[in-house]
């Protein structure tokens, strides 16, 4: 499910091919070293424009989520309850998503969680999580 | 160098109409009737105002326009004296990038009088899906936040979620942040929601986007509020009740919610910092505090953040009553957004105008007693923009 489908530039378009690909990339500066996401053209620590892709493990942490029952954006409003989540990866960077195939009582802010690449219509892979297994 | 700057201008004359839900109240006509009362109220001759600023409209962009175009300047018959009218906007913290504006042109010469304008119509003036739409997808990151069902409700959900987790607050406590609240709004007669509301009550409505609830939302409303700002030294002639610009700060962080630091929004600790060295106070000097409420917890944060409380001591704080009326640190006096009312960018523009009103003792039923010093803050976005204020009695030092 998606009801909005995120803006293809020359930067997010090799991030959802990566999905398609079951891969979750981010981007290294070759300059100054900083690990960057999301995906840009110009550096935020150095304005370099020498930015590396990289394969993230897609493991990370719960940061915050919040289940979003009633007000949801009218494209999303019979998606309800959905769990938006804010997920920081291993790697250091964090990323908006949603929470899958968990249920809702067992969220807490620091537990585990690992990517699933989530097809949504023909053309789009959107990075999901769900709980670590194990 | 911004020391330089401390009590070089003064807040003179405040305007304000009652917010609330007002479907014959012209958005133009309010925003000409706030500017009038400030200017009576400045001591200050119209003529001596050079320089207009009208915040940025929402409910009409139309009237926007026409404010950016020099309508006020034209219907206070401004036409000889003012040198320039421009628009400041950077949503809930418009009026503190005004109020640092101002300070500049006046600090600097370049202007003598400034007037400030508000006026806005989220309560009658757009169509409630619309309203809903708008706020759901203002500031949203288009290529990687929003196929999620990101929300600025659901961004407010997950900082308070995150907010609770590190510092132990209980759901209770953020409640109490409404009781507390409403009890200010029942002595604001300019407020739109004056009923009292018990934190249990907050805590029986329903969650929305958890762990935020139904009544822990703000509601949108109609509203208009203005201020006169000149120079120290005119102020002191102008009026017995000047409120001096003692101190500001400011930090802009993020646009995309990811992007925001890992511990929220704690860039509020070098605003506030950078406003009380200005100001040459510490945070136990501050009498009343005028704290932006998007959301409470956003409150109890805040309150930390400016050292107003220890980390994670603000719930408690707030639960035993002390920001409530007779508290030993009145906090938000007005009501706030969540009780007077939410007006857009007028949000920061009225906790602007209460801390000048409760420094200059016009705040009537809620006066809080010898202010010597109050704090305000205000944040565009949702905690990406943080600004922070202290305005005083006296010049001092």
């Amino acid at each position: 499910m998606s009801a909005v489908l995120p803006v293809l530039s020359e930067t997010s378009r090799p991030f959802y091919d990566g999905c398609r690909q079951g891969r979750l990339l981010y981007q290294r500066c070759e300059d100054c070293d900083a690990i960057v996401f999301f995906p840009r053209k110009y550096c935020p620590g150095c304005l370099g424009e020498n930015l590396a892709w990289q394969r993230s493990s897609g493991k990370g942490t719960i940061h915050s989520f919040t289940v979003t029952r009633m007000f949801a954006p009218t494209e999303f409003s019979r998606m309800t309850p959905y769990v938006l989540a804010v997920v920081k990866l291993e790697e250091g960077f964090k990323m908006m998503t949603n929470i899958i195939r968990t249920p809702i009582e067992e969220l807490r802010c620091g537990l585990p969680v690992q990517v699933v690449f989530d097809p949504v219509g023909d053309e789009l892979v959107l990075p999901r999580f769900e709980l670590a297994k194990g | 160098m911004v020391k330089q700057l401390r009590g070089k201008s003064a807040i003179v004359g405040i305007g304000e109409l009652p917010t609330g839900h007002f479907p014959d109240r012209s958005l133009t006509r309010s925003a000409v009737d706030v500017a009038v009362m400030a200017i009576r109220d400045s001591g200050l001759d119209k003529s001596e105002i050079d320089t207009v600023i009208p915040l940025g409209t929402i409910a009409n962009g139309l009237d926007n326009t026409n404010f950016v175009c020099s309508y006020l300047v034209e219907e206070l018959g401004l036409g000889i004296s003012a040198r320039a009218n421009f628009q400041v906007m950077s949503g809930g913290s418009s009026s503190s990038n005004a109020l640092k504006v101002a300070s500049a042109l006046v600090a600097t010469g370049l202007s003598r009088g400034v007037l400030v304008v508000h006026s806005d119509r989220l309560g009658t003036g757009l169509d409630p899906q619309v309203a809903v739409d708008m706020f759901s997808k203002a500031s949203v990151n288009q290529e990687y936040e929003i196929p999620y069902g990101w929300s600025q409700l659901g961004l407010g959900a997950l900082i308070q979620q995150r907010y609770m987790f590190d510092s132990g607050a209980s759901e209770r406590q953020v409640a109490a942040v409404i009781e507390s609240l409403r009890k200010w709004a029942a002595l604001n007669p300019n407020a739109m929601i004056r009923s009292p509301r018990s934190a249990e009550e907050v805590l029986a409505s329903e969650v929305i986007s958890s762990p935020v609830r139904k009544r822990m939302m703000n509601v949108l409303a109609d509203g208009a509020a203005a201020f006169v700002l000149t120079s120290a030294e005119r102020a002191a002639d102008a009026t017995a009740t000047p409120a001096y610009v003692l101190g500001m700060g400011s930090r802009c962080t993020n646009f995309s919610t990811t992007q925001q630091p890992d511990d929220l929004i704690s860039a509020w600790r070098p605003a506030a910092l950078d406003a009380y060295t200005m100001a040459g106070i510490g945070p136990g000097d501050v009498d009343v505090a005028q704290i932006y409420d998007a959301f409470p917890s956003f409150v109890l944060m805040t309150m930390e953040m400016l050292g107003l409380c220890e980390p994670g001591q603000a719930g408690a704080f707030v639960e035993a009553g002390h920001t409530s009326p007779g508290g030993k640190l009145p906090v938000t006096t007005n009501g706030g957004m969540l009780a007077q009312g939410h007006t857009g960018t007028g949000g920061g523009m009225a906790v602007l105008v209460e801390a000048a009103r409760q420094v200059m003792g016009k705040a009537g039923e809620r006066q809080v007693p010898n202010v010597d010093f109050a704090v305000e803050t205000a944040s565009g976005g949702v905690g990406m923009d943080l600004h922070v204020a202290v305005l005083g009695r006296e010049l001092g030092q």
